[in-house]
């Protein structure tokens, strides 16, 4: 329902009527400077950790160096500010207990993501493509792709994603579907951690863990607590308590302080609003 | 107590697990030394045997499941080795298995022999043996066996059931509506709206804009949405007003084409269609919103439907589509997103009233059935749970019952 | 038959794959697979249709020089420059990964960062204590909101030497109640995934054919 039109006149103007029609310009500067300041001067407030973070990084760390995982890409470079930290820390965490990946992504967009996260961590820790890690690149159809990888991974993606047949992988030599691979990892802006909940994990068991955005992360929920997703990080702050786990400080850690500060800004901004809504009612009633 | 002692038999039971050129001081020292550690294994141990051997059920046979008597010999270091022998004499030695305790018995996973490429109908034996350093202590070999295809998978039948039941309520529904009985269908005020919405495009001069959300054709959402799309197409041909949709998915775009058109056809209009309006913008997420957005911005529609699934740009759209004025009805199953259209739109259709959307503005007796067949599987389902909840609450669980 | 062939079509594909969900069987193993390996290519196909109207729109719009035309050379020109280097170098030197990172990333980035900007004065807008139901919306907010961030940590009280802080009222209101929401909706939700393929198995629901009800 249409609450307020900002724009419109109001009849008479007091303090508590401006307090309930503050203009949009003024908050969106308010939210811009609350995100900045704190990137600039940061406060550096303690991140403790959550119970989804802390399964979601005992899937990982329970592996053992040789393990196969899967990571899926899932996401665009839109949120690539939330999602970012976690695919770095989780692809940190991989290489440093010798992990090997197969990555894919469900988006087109997702390859340039990818390409960015695993250039640079397989940099960090020498790894070496096609032993260590893969890039099988974008499928179009996302829930054919899901069912078919759990059939066979080699004639789902017959190359990776440079044309390179994917029988001439060494990672892929004893690997060829769900069945073989210890962990399902999907980072994602929409609701494909959900679709590879219902389809890798419910059709053929198996056992994967989630990274999300704020906003699609309370769907996780429900997911979490039947154990078909065993283990999700929300948001930027699920990002800083993983980093905090792995130990390896990123920007989800240096996120953490913009972030509170955004928060509270809008509490702040909605108080503010109820009590002049509040007054003005009192006023009118008197 | 006194443990009963075996002598290892001699002969093929016995096989050293590996070879290699030894000094033969070296040779002698570490011979005399595996002798006396096999003497004190060896005499306590008794030969492995292989009770029973069976097809692995609900599978495409490629399995079997062994089954193993536990040792007598309380040694942890002791671990478990098969050997699989094919038809053609061929030999396959299986790998230790990890982590099972050979004094615990049981049975060995037959995915563990999948991997090794059986095949429906092919004769394979099996012998298992402990081992522990180098020597190995066999049973015999087994019968030849067989692993056989299975039609059904019996793990799934409380799914066939769960399914056959539900299927059995809708069917039941339809025809009874098909029989000619009416069903009620209770005010829905976001659907009630979608005439007044229309009308007050048509008084402004504006288009409608329609976005049938960002998931393909597949989802129910989608379906949904296209069937809601066609009544309003056919109240903006009525109306003579111009409608847009914008598309993220292809296909959509496609059906969304042949429902607009039909639908202008109907409503005696054909001439009014304009296949340009219903568009592909982009795959991208957040560039279909950056798509949408600007369209709102640049033809200023008088009212947005924003109906189908949406993700975290649902906010973007919505608060655009507030800034310009337009009057907005939401509709999704995404729960997330809803408490941003119920912030930012007029109307917002919660869940399944996306989906008893179309029946309500069409009216087609079948659907309706099917709606309410829905919703009768969805009471049993309350039903249901209320009673295990109880049931539970008084500590009986059914579930030891049903298996 | 234009309408029945499709239906028949649909029942038979629609038949093949909820069987195979029950039966391990090699046949349908390897037909669901087929399925599957066609449903792929048919949806990579689609995209050609999405491409074309994408042309067709744009270059009607500059051609009859529409409000925006200049947007549409733009949006050409991307689609031009990003697959035709993509095609020619791949999609790791040359133009395609620089236009990614610098032009693209930034782009959508910005999209995505407006969300921040539109919650705050979405928010501002709706928590208005207009009733009790409004006013317990608020509060489970306001406790959520700051709950889910570190300075929550700073916030919370002390009871007979425990200390209850801000993010643990904040995870009962995600677990419990939160959840008992989603739940019921997903059932929903789950329950009309079905009964719109048993419709569309049926014959009854047809608007995937382009035909609205």
């Amino acid at each position: 329902m249409r609450e307020l039109d900002t724009s419109a006149p109001i009849a008479k103007r007091t303090i508590w009527t401006r307090l309930m029609a503050v203009d949009r310009r003024i908050i969106f500067l308010a939210v811009a400077l609350s995100v900045a300041l704190p990137l600039i001067y940061p406060i550096g407030l303690p991140v403790k950790t959550a119970n989804e973070s802390r399964a979601y990084f005992k899937e990982m760390d329970q592996l053992n160096a040789g393990d196969v995982i899967m990571f899926s890409f899932d996401y665009e470079p839109d949120t690539m500010a939330e999602l970012d930290p976690m695919s770095l820390t989780t692809w940190r965490h991989a290489f440093r207990k010798d992990l090997k990946i197969i990555a894919l992504t469900m988006y087109a967009g997702g390859t340039g993501v990818a390409e960015r996260i695993m250039r640079q961590v397989a940099g960090e820790y020498g790894k070496v493509y096609g032993e260590d890690y893969i890039f099988l690149g974008y499928n179009p159809d996302w829930s054919g792709t899901m069912l078919r990888l759990g059939e066979s991974i080699k004639a789902t993606y017959p190359t990776d994603q440079y044309g390179t047949p994917s029988e001439s992988f060494p990672i892929l030599q004893h690997v060829d579907r769900y069945g073989h691979i210890k962990l399902l990892v999907s980072v994602s802006a929409s609701a494909l951690s959900e679709y590879w909940a219902i389809w890798a994990g419910g059709k053929y068991g198996q056992r994967m863990i989630s990274g999300n955005t704020a906003v699609q992360a309370v769907l996780i929920y429900p997911y979490f607590q039947t154990d078909q997703i065993s283990g999700f990080l929300g948001g930027l702050k699920g990002a800083a308590e993983y980093e905090s786990l792995v130990g390896i400080k990123g920007e989800g850690t240096r996120g953490m302080d913009a972030q509170s500060t955004a928060h509270a800004l809008m509490v702040l901004f909605i108080l503010l609003g109820n009590v002049g809504y509040v007054m003005n009612r009192r006023r009118r009633t008197q | 107590m006194e443990r009963k002692r075996f002598r290892l038999p001699d002969g093929p039971h016995r096989q050293m697990r590996s070879r290699g050129s030894l000094s033969k001081p070296r040779f002698f020292i570490i011979l005399g030394l595996a002798g006396w550690l096999w003497l004190q294994a060896a005499a306590a141990l008794d030969p492995p045997v292989l009770t029973s051997i069976e097809d692995r059920p609900n599978d495409a046979g490629t399995g079997l499941i062994l089954h193993w008597s536990p040792s007598t010999e309380d040694n942890p270091t002791l671990q478990i080795i098969f050997e699989r022998r094919h038809a053609d004499g061929v030999l396959d030695t299986l790998e230790a298995i990890p982590g099972v305790d050979p004094r615990a018995g049981g049975e060995i996973p037959s995915s563990t022999i999948d991997e090794r490429g059986l095949e429906p109908g092919q004769m394979v034996s099996y012998r298992m043996g402990w081992f522990e350093g180098e020597d190995t202590l066999w049973s015999a070999w087994s019968d030849p066996i067989a692993p056989q295809i299975q039609w059904v998978n019996g793990e799934r039948a409380s799914v066939a059931v769960a399914l056959v039941l539900f299927a059995g309520i809708l069917i039941w529904f339809v025809l009874s509506a098909r029989r000619g009985r009416t069903f009620f269908i209770r005010k829905i005020p976001g659907l009630e709206a979608v005439e007044e919405a229309v009308g007050r495009a048509t008084e402004m001069g504006r288009p409608i804009l329609y976005s049938p959300g960002l998931d393909p054709m597949d989802e129910v959402a989608t379906v949904a949405s296209i069937n809601i799309l066609g009544q309003v197409a056919r109240k903006a041909a009525e109306y003579d007003t111009r409608l847009m949709v914008p598309n993220r998915d292809p296909i959509v775009m496609a059906v969304a084409q042949e429902v607009v058109r039909d639908a202008y056809t109907e409503a005696g209009r054909p001439d009014a269609y304009n296949a340009d309006d219903i568009y592909y913008t982009t795959y991208s997420q957040f560039g279909y919103a950056a798509a949408v957005c600007g369209t709102m911005m640049r033809e200023k529609p008088a009212t947005n439907f924003f109906i189908g699934r949406f993700y975290a740009e649902s906010l973007i759209l919505a608060e655009t589509g507030n800034a310009t004025g337009a009057i907005q009805i939401a509709g999704t199953d995404a729960d997330a997103q809803l408490p941003f259209f119920i912030t930012s739109c007029d109307y917002t259709l919660i869940g399944e009233e996306l989906y008893a959307g179309s029946v309500y503005l069409s009216r087609e007796p079948l659907l309706l059935g099917a709606l309410k067949g829905q919703d009768a599987a969805k009471a049993l389902i309350i039903i249901i749970i209320i009673i295990f909840s109880l049931l539970q609450i008084f500590g009986i669980d059914l579930r030891r019952f049903l298996g | 038959m234009k309408r029945t062939g499709p239906v028949i079509f649909g029942f038979l594909i629609g038949m093949v794959m909820l069987l195979q969900y029950f039966s391990p069987h090699p046949t349908l193993l390897s037909t669901y697979n087929l399925i599957l390996d066609w449903k792929q290519v048919v949806f990579g196909m689609t995209l050609i249709l999405g491409i074309v109207s994408l042309v067709r729109f744009h270059s009607t719009k500059i051609r009859r020089k529409q409000d925006g035309w200049l947007y549409s050379i733009v949006t050409l020109a991307g689609l031009v420059a990003m697959s035709g280097s993509s095609l020619v170098w791949g999609t790791e030197r040359g133009f395609y990964p620089w236009a990614f990172d610098n032009i693209q990333a930034p782009m959508q980035a910005t999209m995505f960062a407006l969300l921040a900007f539109y919650v705050a004065s979405a928010s501002y807008r709706a928590f208005r204590v207009r009733s009790l139901h409004a006013g317990l919306l608020l509060l489970a907010g306001v406790i959520v909101m700051l709950g889910r961030v570190p300075l929550g940590e700073l916030i919370g009280i002390t009871i007979k030497g425990q200390h209850y802080a801000l993010p643990q009222l904040s995870t009962w209101i995600l677990d419990v109640p939160n959840l008992a929401a989603k739940r019921g909706i997903l059932i929903g939700v789950g329950l009309g995934m079905v009964a719109t393929a048993l419709k569309i198995l049926l014959g009854i629901e047809r608007s995937y054919l382009g035909k609205g009800a």
